[in-house]
Formats: structure tokens, sequence, C-alpha cells
């Protein structure tokens, strides 16, 4: 981890200096685990409201809806683009891809780590992701389903390894669950289960030099040793 | 693989653990139809968080008047920037109680930057002693889940949390404030956050 990643708990605490919430936030930009985490420590933070709430004076409603009525709304923001790295142009498409399916859903990841030790992993993760997303050989692909599962995927050959990334519409029913699968040829190896009701998740995978798939099938909550066919959702990289 | 082929565990050892979904999805889609300009909902969603984002100020800034001042602007900001809250990033209410911490955060450190540092420095730390914060706040927080999830903390985690957070302190004051380093500092809000996400059960939404 470097310095700045373990800065995440103080910023959203609001307990920087200006100039490291800025270092901050140049780094947030380009580290896809780092916006994952500071969203749900940011919810987190947040919940700490519940403990100072205080009856306001009477008279701050009437002035805040007498000021709303005569204040002008602003327009939304686009959102912000991904700072380039090294003008990759494929690095900022992938980043953007990743990001997005990230800030947008992904728990997944965050919470298979939970299991181990928090800070390491998630160090060492963020470098990979980093290093799969910026690799000279890095190869994009995405596809989306009938059934509205939508995979993306960053592979790297030279680094054996690569960021698989799912959303689907919705959940994949009662008792049921989704269930990532890296294949090759006739093997199908489990590359994760996503916990029931998730409906999107961003991995890093190794081993993937081999893979010329990736698929997504839905499994009882515990995950299965072999995919249930069909697929709901697949993309293939050979 | 296993298929729970070691017995079924108990049913309700399998119902998820209930998040109050109901009020937040009231909240995210009331935020939502503000941003749209509808002012019936904003005035809907006044009444979900005013208590809060007022005494949320009142509470880092010590000050009911500032505090009244504080709550106002955040509110009316709510209003203006209301279309760019995007629920698939956040709940609303975080959204809202995130502008509202730091509006607050950054009244106090401006009047700190006001007065004499070293002199103010000094008050400052007499005038809202950790036990003083973390009382007022138990009482608020008494039989709530996130209580029970501060308890589990350890208290180098719960203090620099609840200095940082209700304190409106930087991490360097609590840092001084509890005779401890930097680096342990930062890492004790980071690692006592992610234990209070944890127990929590707080998930980006999907």
């Amino acid at each position: 981890m470097s310095d700045v990643h373990a800065l995440s708990g103080a910023y959203v605490l609001d307990a920087l200096t200006d100039i490291e919430r800025a270092a901050f936030k140049r780094h947030l930009a380009s580290c896809a685990t780092c916006a994952i985490e500071v969203a749900e420590l940011r919810e987190t933070a947040a919940r700490l409201a519940d403990g100072a709430w205080s009856v306001p004076p009477p008279a701050l409603r009437d002035k805040v809806f007498a000021e709303v009525s005569r204040t002008r709304q602003d327009a939304p923001v686009a959102a912000k683009p991904i700072r380039p790295q090294r003008n990759r142009r494929l690095f900022t498409v992938a980043a953007a891809v990743v990001l997005a399916a990230a800030a947008a859903t992904g728990t997944f990841a965050v919470q298979e780590r939970r299991l181990d030790d928090q800070r390491t992993v998630a160090q060492a993760e963020a470098a990979r992701v980093t290093a799969v997303l910026s690799a000279p050989d890095a190869a994009l692909r995405s596809a989306t389903s009938a059934s509205g599962v939508r995979l993306t995927v960053v592979t790297s050959q030279s680094r054996n390894e690569a960021v698989l990334t799912m959303s689907a519409d919705r959940p994949a029913g009662a008792d049921r669950t989704y269930q990532l699968w890296m294949l090759d040829g006739s093997t199908a190896v489990n590359a994760g289960v996503l916990p029931v009701g998730t409906t999107s998740a961003t991995r890093l995978l190794s081993g993937a030099a081999a893979a010329d798939a990736f698929a997504v099938t839905i499994e009882p909550p515990s995950g299965s040793a072999t995919p249930t066919l069909p697929t709901v959702g697949e993309v293939s990289v050979a | 693989m296993r298929e729970q082929s070691h017995g079924d565990p108990p049913r309700d050892h399998l119902a998820a653990v209930p998040a109050p979904v109901d009020d937040r999805s009231v909240a995210d889609r009331l935020l939502v139809a503000v941003g749209r300009g509808d002012e019936a909902a904003f005035r809907q969603f006044y009444e979900l968080v005013a208590a809060r984002v007022y005494g949320l100020a009142r509470q880092v800034l010590r000050d009911p008047a500032q505090a009244e001042e504080v709550a106002q602007e955040v509110l009316v900001e709510v209003w203006r920037t209301a279309a760019r809250f995007e629920p698939a990033r956040g709940s609303a209410t975080a959204w809202v109680f995130t502008i509202a911490h730091r509006r607050s955060v950054d009244r106090v450190r401006s009047e700190q930057a006001a007065a004499d540092r070293v002199q103010k420095a000094g008050a400052w730390a007499a005038q809202t002693p950790y036990d003083e914060v973390s009382g007022e706040v138990e009482e608020r927080l008494e039989r709530q889940q996130v209580r029970r999830c501060l308890d589990d903390l350890t208290s180098l985690q719960r203090e620099s949390i609840t200095l940082a957070y209700y304190g409106g302190r930087s991490y360097r004051e609590v840092a001084q404030l509890l005779d401890v380093s930097l680096p342990t500092i930062k890492t004790r809000m980071r690692d006592g956050l992610i234990r209070l996400r944890d127990c929590l059960g707080v998930e980006v939404p999907a």
C-alpha cells in the first residue's frame, strides 16, 4: 500500500489537510479498488450522523424553504473522465470500464477481501489491477447477453492475469446466485461465487493466459463445482 | 462443490441482516425527485434529514447559531446540486451527511485559522474534551446499531474516529490529543471504519 492509500479513513472523516486531500483525490482517480473502499467507508462514516441529531430551530425550515424557492438548481455534471496514465488509450478505456462497474455496484471483490488481511491484500490487489490495465499487451473485451448480463474483461498474456467485471440487470433469483467462470477449452475454473442478491462483481484472476472465454451461470447460494448450463453471459477472448 | 450437504443450517441463520431499506429507498427516491426540481419532494426530504444535518453541524461547531447557518447552507446546497446525486454510487443520506460534515469541518478550520494558532489550539483542546463529545453522542445513539458497532472497536479506533467525525479534528490533532504517532492514527481511522463497515453491513448499493 502506498502511503497515500492508507489515508482513506482520514479522507472520509474530513481529517486531512487540503493538500493531502487533493493528493488523495488524485490517487483515487487511478485506483479502482480505492474508489470502492472510499465509497463504502463514506457510507459508513455517514451512519455516524445518526448519533448527532438535534432538533433544529423552527426558523430553519422557513429560511431554507424560502431560499430554495428562489434558488436555481445546477445542471447535472458529466462524470469526470479518468486521468489518462502514460497516455495509453486502452488503460483509460479499461480503467473507466472497471471503475464505472466497481463504483456503480461492485462490492464482491471487497467482501472477499475482508476474509484476508485487508490492507495487505487491498494493496497488492490495487497494484495488480493497475498493472493488468496498463500492461502493454492488455486486451479489452466486452459482451452483453440477451438476459442482460454484461461481462467486461481485460486480459494480459504477459502477466497471466485478467480483471473481470460483471453486472446484471437483476439478482439471480430466489435462493440462487451468480457464479463466474474462467473457461479453457472444456475446463471451467471457478472464478468466484457472488453473495446472494448481488448483481455485480469485479475480480482479479490469475492464470488467465490460457483462458479462451469467461462466463456467468446461475447457481445455488454456495456455488457449484461445475457450471450449470446454459450460461447467462459469456465473453470470448480467444 | 459443496451444496449444503452437511445439513441445512437453521433458517434464521440464513436471513439477511435487516437493513433500513425502506428509509433508504424513500430517501433515495425523494432526492432523485429533488434533482428534477420537485419542491414538494424537497420538503419531505428536509423532514428526513434536517435534524441530523443540524445536529451534526452543532456537534462539530459547538455553537447553535453557527450550526444553524451551516445547516441552512448545506440544505440549500442539497437543493441546488441534487441533480448530481447518483443512487448507484451511494445512498441519499450518505450524500447529504457527507456535505454536512465537510461544510461543518470547513467552518471549524477557518475559525481556527482566523485565530492565533497556538493560543486557540490550547483553548480549543480544553473546550471539547473527548469524554464530553463521546458522552453526548452515546446518549443519542442509545439502542442504535451504530452504537453497538462503535463499542466493538478498540478504544484507539473509537476515539480517533469520534474525535475526527464528531469533534471535527484533523488526524494530526487527533494524534496529538491521543499522544499517538501519525501513521498509527491514519491506520486506526481506516481499520476502525472498515470494522464499523463490516459490523453495520454497509455496502455500496447494487
